[in-house]
């Protein structure tokens, strides 16, 4: 059974297709590589995903169940969590607090926060490597760790599928190898990941599967030596099309 | 060492600010002793404390990033719904006076299912002119509300009694100014429960970035409404209250723009998310109104509100009690203080 499956699915902004016709399917426990230039319909395939925008046609399966039509928040509960291409942080929230966020909507609503939520944040925030930055404004850390907290909220959600768009865009060699080293983790914690990476500085590394898009349309998917020596795939990158393409 | 020097720095301007508030507090329950009684010191106190009430009320929904002009509506329908069904059907204002409250909270569902999918601005003009549909209603359905001549003679709230001592509620000043005291520190616990609990972190995450909100599980609109609904509960009681102290409703006076503006102006000047900033610029900025620049200025006064909320926004946009807290933030960022 897979985890996530997509039937057919477009999405169509004015008479720009931005997706077109993609079917695709991930695998539970699986750490699949989304490649591909700007604009190719990264992003838009993970906010058809998450519910933020409606596909134009097409189906949304999770776990078998059709999640088309729901909600943003209705599938999170389900299990899809997400970090974004610029990160989105709760600016004047303590780093810590942002966590704490991500864990307490994430299960039935109490109240009052209850120390555990506190610490399982905690533990977030050490495992992405920015515990030192806990009681900070998340509006005052770096773009990278910004980028890291995300991470650290995304998680704090429980997710059986986590998407990251453009995780490790800007990191260092070093900060790459960390987030290498962190994706996999995860992984180890049974999150199936799903990981937009344009420059392919971590999904070469880490994914099982890649799946290359080009101007909205699906143009290889397979092992990551595979998908690297499609030619569709090399042409899109190097931006060498035809003009009637 | 230079850490320690700035966690001390932090720790003293945080007791300063406390024993400040402490000593507010006792300044203003020993008011009417400390002004011999004076009955004109203690209405206008009474009511900035309504202000004050209004203002934190006004707030509730302001912690959800929205920005109402409309507030009157909830103040008026409140006002109205008490006052009829006090003085038409002879209820007593302890029971009519929370209806008032449920009729207001029922306006603010209609203003939800009409405004809340809007923001900003948007939602601000779309209020402003809410405002209108109830006032004109009200103005002109006679029958039951006596139009635009308002109703008079409402029922006051009764003498409390407690063994040999006796409190005149709306019949004397001091009795006026002690319920609305109480009341006001009844709408503080409210909106401390509101903002410290996760109700709160979801309106803060809501107003920061409302599309990791959503991420994240929270249901933003929900959140919006509900924030809406309790907001509008809490300014109808208020104009029930109102209606109640003065014994006297008038379309004109309780749907006003004071209503909407005045509390908006003083959440904003003090702190649009803190807890005690709206309340606090109301007991300051109000008194500060009507003892010095109406005498000065008796036709222009309100020209002090105009001039606060610019100099509010240039240079404090986060509201005095906002920036006042900003001090404490610096111990927060040493992890003394949570
Ligand atoms: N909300 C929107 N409204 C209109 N067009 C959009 C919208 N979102 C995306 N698009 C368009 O859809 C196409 C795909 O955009 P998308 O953001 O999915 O690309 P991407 O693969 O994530 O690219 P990048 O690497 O630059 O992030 C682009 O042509 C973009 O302009
Ligand atoms: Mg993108």
């Amino acid at each position: 059974m897979s985890l996530l499956k997509l039937e057919a699915l477009s999405k169509k902004f004015g008479d720009h297709w931005a997706l077109r016709d993609i079917e695709f399917s991930i695998n539970p426990g699986e750490i699949v590589g989304l490649v591909g230039p700007n604009g190719a319909g990264k992003t838009t395939m993970f906010n058809l995903i998450t519910g933020r925008h409606k596909p134009s046609s097409g189906r949304v399966l999770f776990a078998d169940k059709d999640i088309t039509h729901c909600k943003p928040h209705e599938i999170r509960r389900l299990g899809i969590s997400r970090t974004f291409q610029s990160s989105r942080p709760f600016a004047k929230m303590s780093t810590l607090k942002n966590v704490v966020a991500g864990r307490i909507f994430s299960t039935d609503f109490d109240l009052f926060t209850r120390p555990s939520d506190i610490e399982t944040a905690a533990q977030l925030l050490e495992l992405v490597g920015i515990a030192h930055k806990a009681k900070l404004p998340a509006g005052e850390l770096t773009l990278s760790e910004q980028r890291r907290l995300d991470l650290a909220r995304a998680l704090a959600t429980q997710p059986r599928l986590l998407l990251l768009d453009e995780v490790a865009a800007g990191f260092s060699p070093v900060a790459v190898k960390q987030a290498v080293e962190l994706v996999l983790r995860v992984r180890e914690r049974g999150v199936t990941l799903f990981i937009i990476d344009h420059f392919l500085t971590l999904s070469l590394r880490v994914s099982d599967r890649l799946l290359a898009l080009d101007r909205g349309e699906k143009v290889a998917e397979g092992s990551p030596q595979e998908v690297m020596r499609n030619r569709e795939v090399i042409r899109a990158y190097l931006g060498m099309r035809r003009k009637d393409e | 060492m230079r850490k320690e020097a700035v966690i001390s720095k932090g720790l003293r301007h945080v007791h300063l600010v406390q024993a400040a508030l402490l000593l507010g507090f006792f300044l203003l329950l020993l008011l009417p002793v400390l002004t011999g009684y004076s009955d004109y010191i203690l209405q206008v106190f009474t009511h900035a404390l309504l202000l004050a009430t209004l203002a934190l009320a006004w707030n509730i929904l302001g912690a959800s990033g929205a920005i109402s002009l409309g507030h009157a509506a909830f103040f008026g329908v409140g006002a109205y719904g008490s006052a009829l069904l006090s003085h038409d059907l002879g209820f007593s204002p302890w029971f009519t006076i929370p209806l008032g409250g449920f009729l207001a909270t029922t306006v603010a569902l209609i203003v939800g299912f009409l405004c809340l999918r809007l923001r900003g601005a948007y939602f601000a003009l779309a209020t402003l002119a809410f405002v209108e549909i109830p006032k004109v209603i009200t103005d002109n359905w006679d029958g039951l509300t006596r139009g635009s001549l308002g109703l008079v003679g409402l029922p006051g709230l009764p003498t409390l009694r407690l063994g040999s001592y006796s409190l005149d509620i709306s019949g004397s000043p001091v009795g006026s100014y002690y319920f609305v005291l109480c009341y006001a520190l009844v709408l503080v616990s409210v909106v401390t429960l509101i903002f410290r609990s996760n109700l709160g972190l979801a309106l803060q995450a809501i107003r920061e970035e409302e599309i990791a909100a959503q991420a994240v599980g929270i249901q933003v609109q929900r959140y919006r409404i509900l924030s809406l609904l309790v907001s509008g509960f809490f300014t109808g009681i208020g104009g029930a209250l109102y209606a109640h102290l003065i014994r006297y409703v008038e379309p004109g006076l309780v749907y006003g723009l004071h209503f909407s503006a005045v509390p908006m102006i003083f959440a904003i000047c003090g702190g649009r998310f803190t807890i005690l900033g709206p309340a606090l610029a109301a007991l300051i900025l109000y008194p500060l109104d009507q003892f010095i620049f109406h005498p000065l200025a008796p036709a222009g006064h309100e020209f002090l509100y105009g001039a606060i909320i610019i100099l509010t926004i240039l240079f404090m946009p986060a509201g005095f009690w906002g920036h006042l807290r900003k001090g404490q933030l610096v111990s927060i960022k040493t992890g003394s203080i949570e």
